[in-house]
């Protein structure tokens, strides 16, 4: 089976509006993201989450409605996975134990012969999530520092780290514009924690992959084919590597969405990070990332040998 | 096909070191497999029989993550600020309280060394003051005349110290508790994470890990002259209330009665009783400067650890009145055992003094018939009893215990010794074994359905060259678990998405040279050519690629605690392993099919 054996799509010639869709985008999803503000998960705002596993069905709204008061400020409940399990996120500042006792001490009050039992807990002081956050944002920082450097050296031009760096940014973005936008629509878990970030930081890793495939092909072809117009060029590289692109995405894809529909409910929020990830990331290496280092190259350096 | 017998070498060492590493695995789980048949006799007695052989294979099998057997997982900070108050002891005063409070808001905001906020708040307020005059100690040789500078060298070794202690006392503690393969680490100056796999008594758990365990013996407060200060307090709230509300059309309101209980027949040394939850409020109401200031002399409140009865269904709490000082501390107790009161049958642990210890306590005890002695732990009073005869011979008790593991804990956290300074719960996570048994499912089923699901993609694309790549591939899983066997590492929910991932990834390798040889193909190269063209010049892409991914995962790494780390771990296993089998192995394979006829492998 072969697919795109020997495309020519004029991929630099639709740039434009590649620039006009990843313009609206990220835009869009800086709106979102400011306006909103970004959904920290309790790793990163600190806070106590509860898992609770009944042997019956029950409903969030009755769970949240008795819990309002004993907790105060009003908690998060959502449903975990099946309609029987419960998760709890709470603001409280009493102790874990104390917490504990007042959430179960309102389900045994409210649902009659409820058995239950906790699936999982966690509680994050403030001051720790504050290291967390700071720890999360250092490594970001760094996997684009680095990248940027480690194609500075390997392409011995900064138009492609700047390229394969704005195609991380975007992708980045718009993930987390997604997520923003999404977190109380979707029934699962989109709050940004420190499984997210280890997410992000694959995505970038994802979307560095595909770009630096293209840029090595361009590398090469511009070796090979010397004289070879600029844009026509850039082109045939993104030509040449369509069909590794498209597969190496597909299978990415595959795996991702397994991971999403079998994963479970722990790794719900990373999945769909990936999902969205591999997606955007495939888009902007074809999209995003050559056409930048071709707009930057305003000296047609790469006309030259 | 000549050179390739030292590749065929390196593949068959690596592949015999991975099942070396991943041997007491499998040999583990056959033998669970074998356990789980036996009835419960056959199990203890077959566990007896072959102990040795078991503990071994469990040293050195692959181990799960604590998010897939379910158990406790506990960051604890050692409270700096408190040891650094506590070394200063009887010279500690109102000044340096305010100034280890400064330092400790300022390293909080910067992000910076306490210690070192401590010294430059004190030398800010006054450039010539000698933190010398707190910390004095002959046997420290810290003098009069010692610098600042070797204050703060001292106290930052005091602390390394302290952290030491504190992993010893808290590894006794879990030890006794009875944990299996429990890990306690150091993290950073201040941290201790503890991981306690299979534990799920996490209210136990706490009040273990984050006892100072420091016990003390102290006196009631005077009755009478605490009578009298309850009801200039009661008054005080009265009268407050009073003219700050006077709009207030349901009455004058007094805080303290609001929130508090008083009984007519209560003991002249109980202030009063409240719910769990107005404890704080109570505090901040009395700790007031009005109040102190009525409070008889060297009388302290403190609270029962244990409720005293309920009202309306609700637990109440005694505040009692006790001497601001110690008489004996938990260092003269030598032994601690569990008993039963032999009428009613509740626990009690009792407790046995040094000789020193017992001659104070004679004299104490001596003192004080017919009024009540506090035992006070970690400030909050556990005992209560009116001394009835002067008690020779160090004996002492502490009742009222809930149930024996109660008394077990208390017993455990005597015995091991008390904490320098005390801790506090930082982070904690935990996972219920039910959750924990469902994630290994989840986790295995998306590792066989992505491995399926990609294996045949590859095979329908490309052919002889997609099954290669798929051999390449299950090899591949094999090598990631034995390389995370192999290095002690374990393998979290996040890691098998971390393998799932590299599944899809891995085959991208792969993916580059096929597709490059059947471009090479349509150059018009012969079918080794091709591949040997293929294999070559698909390289750099795929060294850029994976180099590229591989920092990211590095820096994951670094970052990432946790089951993120193990996710951070497989990515980067899952590169290294999938470089040297999509490269190496699936070159020899491709080799060895064509070796008589190019024509028997294709590449769709």
């Amino acid at each position: 089976m072969r697919w795109f054996e020997t495309p020519n799509f004029d991929f630099l010639g639709k740039r434009k509006i590649a620039y006009s869709i990843s313009s609206i985008l990220f835009v869009a999803s800086l709106a979102i993201i400011l306006t909103k503000g970004l959904q920290y998960g309790i790793d990163f705002r600190g806070g106590k989450e509860f898992v609770y596993a009944f042997d019956t069905q029950v409903k969030t709204q009755d769970v949240r409605s008795f819990l309002n008061e004993p907790l105060g400020s009003s908690p998060e409940v959502k449903l975990f996975g099946s309609d029987s399990e419960i998760l709890i996120r709470t603001d409280n500042e009493l102790s874990t134990d104390e917490v504990q006792n007042l959430i179960e001490g309102a389900i045994s009050a409210n649902i009659s012969e409820a058995s239950f039992s906790m699936e999982k807990s966690d509680s994050i002081g403030p001051r720790f999530a504050e290291d967390l956050k700071g720890a999360a944002a250092q490594s970001v920082v760094y996997a684009i520092v680095i990248i940027f450097l480690y194609i500075l050296i390997r392409f011995r031009k900064w138009t492609f780290s700047v390229g394969a760096v704005a195609a991380l940014v975007h992708d980045v973005v718009i993930t987390l514009g997604i997520f923003t936008l999404l977190s109380d629509v979707v029934s699962f878990n989109l709050l940004i924690d420190q499984n997210i970030i280890a997410a992000f930081l694959t995505i970038v890793g994802y979307s560095l992959n595909d770009t630096v495939v293209v840029f090595d092909r361009i590398r090469e072809n511009k070796l090979v084919h010397k004289g070879m117009d600029t844009i026509e060029m850039f082109n045939k590289s993104l030509n040449d590597t369509l069909s590794r692109t498209v597969i190496t995405s597909l299978t990415t894809f595959f795996v991702v969405t397994i991971l999403f529909i079998f994963g479970g409910e722990v790794l719900k929020g990373l999945s769909f990070a990936l999902i969205i990830g591999v997606i955007l990331g495939t888009y902007s290496s074809l999209f995003v990332a050559s056409p930048l280092v071709l707009e930057l190259d305003t000296k047609k350096t790469l006309n030259k040998p | 096909m000549q050179g390739n017998g030292f590749k065929i070498g390196v593949i068959a060492a690596f592949f015999a070191l991975t099942l070396y590493y991943l041997y007491p695995t499998i040999i583990w789980n056959l033998e669970q497999r074998q356990i789980s048949t036996f009835t419960e006799e056959e199990r203890t007695q077959y566990e007896l029989d072959n102990a040795e052989k078991l503990s071994n294979l469990k040293e050195n099998i692959l181990s799960l993550g604590l998010d897939l057997q379910g158990g406790m997982h506990v960051t604890l900070e050692v409270g700096t600020p408190q040891l650094i108050l506590e070394l200063a002891g009887s010279n500690r005063n109102i000044e340096l309280e305010v100034v280890v409070q400064l330092a400790q808001e300022v390293a909080e905001e910067n992000d910076t060394d306490f210690i070192d906020e401590m010294q430059l708040e004190f030398e800010r307020r006054d450039a010539n003051a000698r933190l010398s005059r707190f910390y004095r100690s002959e046997s420290q040789d810290i003098t009069r005349r010692s610098t600042n500078d070797e204050i703060v060298a001292f106290l930052k070794v005091q602390r390394d110290a302290a952290l030491d202690r504190a992993i010893e006392i808290i590894r006794t503690r879990v030890d006794r508790f009875g944990v299996t393969e429990p890990s306690i680490v150091k993290q950073g100056q201040s941290r201790i994470v503890v991981e306690l796999p299979g534990v799920d008594d996490e209210e136990r758990v706490r009040n273990l890990l984050k006892g100072t365990a420091r016990l003390e013996f102290r006196t009631g407060a005077d009755a009478q002259d605490f009578s009298n200060f309850r009801n200039r307090a009661i008054e005080f709230y009265n009268v407050e209330a009073d003219s700050a509300d006077s709009l207030n059309l349901s009455g004058p309101t007094n805080e303290l009665l609001e929130r508090m209980s008083f009984i007519q027949t209560q003991s002249p040394y109980v202030f009063g009783y409240a719910m769990a939850e107005d404890t704080a409020k109570i505090m901040d109401l009395l700790s007031s400067s009005d109040i102190q200031r009525i409070m008889p002399r060297n009388t302290v409140v403190l609270w029962g650890s244990r409720p005293i009865g309920f009202e309306g269904g609700v637990e109440q709490f005694a505040l009692y009145g006790v001497r601001d000082n110690s008489e004996l501390t938990g260092e003269v107790i030598e032994e601690a055992s569990i008993q039963f009161d032999p009428t009613t049958n509740v626990p009690e642990v009792s407790m046995g003094m040094n000789s020193e210890g017992a001659r104070i306590w004679s004299r104490i005890t001596g003192a004080n018939i017919g009024k009540p002695i506090a035992i006070v732990l970690d400030g909050y009073v556990v005992s209560y009893p009116n001394v009835s005869t002067k008690i020779n011979g160090g004996n002492s008790s502490i009742t009222g215990l809930e149930n024996v593991a109660e008394a077990e804990d208390l017993v455990n956290i005597l015995l091991s010794g008390a904490l320098p300074a005390p801790l506090q719960i930082m982070e904690e996570r935990t996972v219920g074994a039910t959750l924990g048994e469902s994630s290994i499912q989840a986790g295995f089923r998306s590792v066989l359905v992505g491995l399926s699901i990609v294996a045949i993609f590859m095979i329908v694309y490309y052919r002889t060259g997609g099954g290669v790549a798929d051999l390449a591939l299950m090899l591949n899983i094999i090598f990631i678990l034995g390389i995370l066997a192999g290095f002690k590492a374990t393998l979290t929910l996040p890691g098998m998405a971390g393998i799932v991932l590299t599944i899809g990834m891995a085959v991208d390798a792969n993916v580059l040279i096929f597709d490059r040889i059947r471009e090479e193909q349509r150059g018009g190269k012969t079918m080794r050519a091709a591949i040997s063209a293929g294999y070559s010049n698909a390289m750099s892409a795929i060294i850029d690629a994976n180099v590229t991914t591989g920092f990211v995962a590095l820096i994951l790494m670094s970052f990432g605690v946790g089951p993120i780390k193990g996710f951070a771990v497989t990515l980067l296993a899952g590169i290294a392993c999938s470089l040297f089998s999509a490269i190496i192995i699936t070159r020899v394979v491709i080799d060895y099919l064509t070796r008589n006829n190019t024509e028997a492998v294709s590449f769709g």
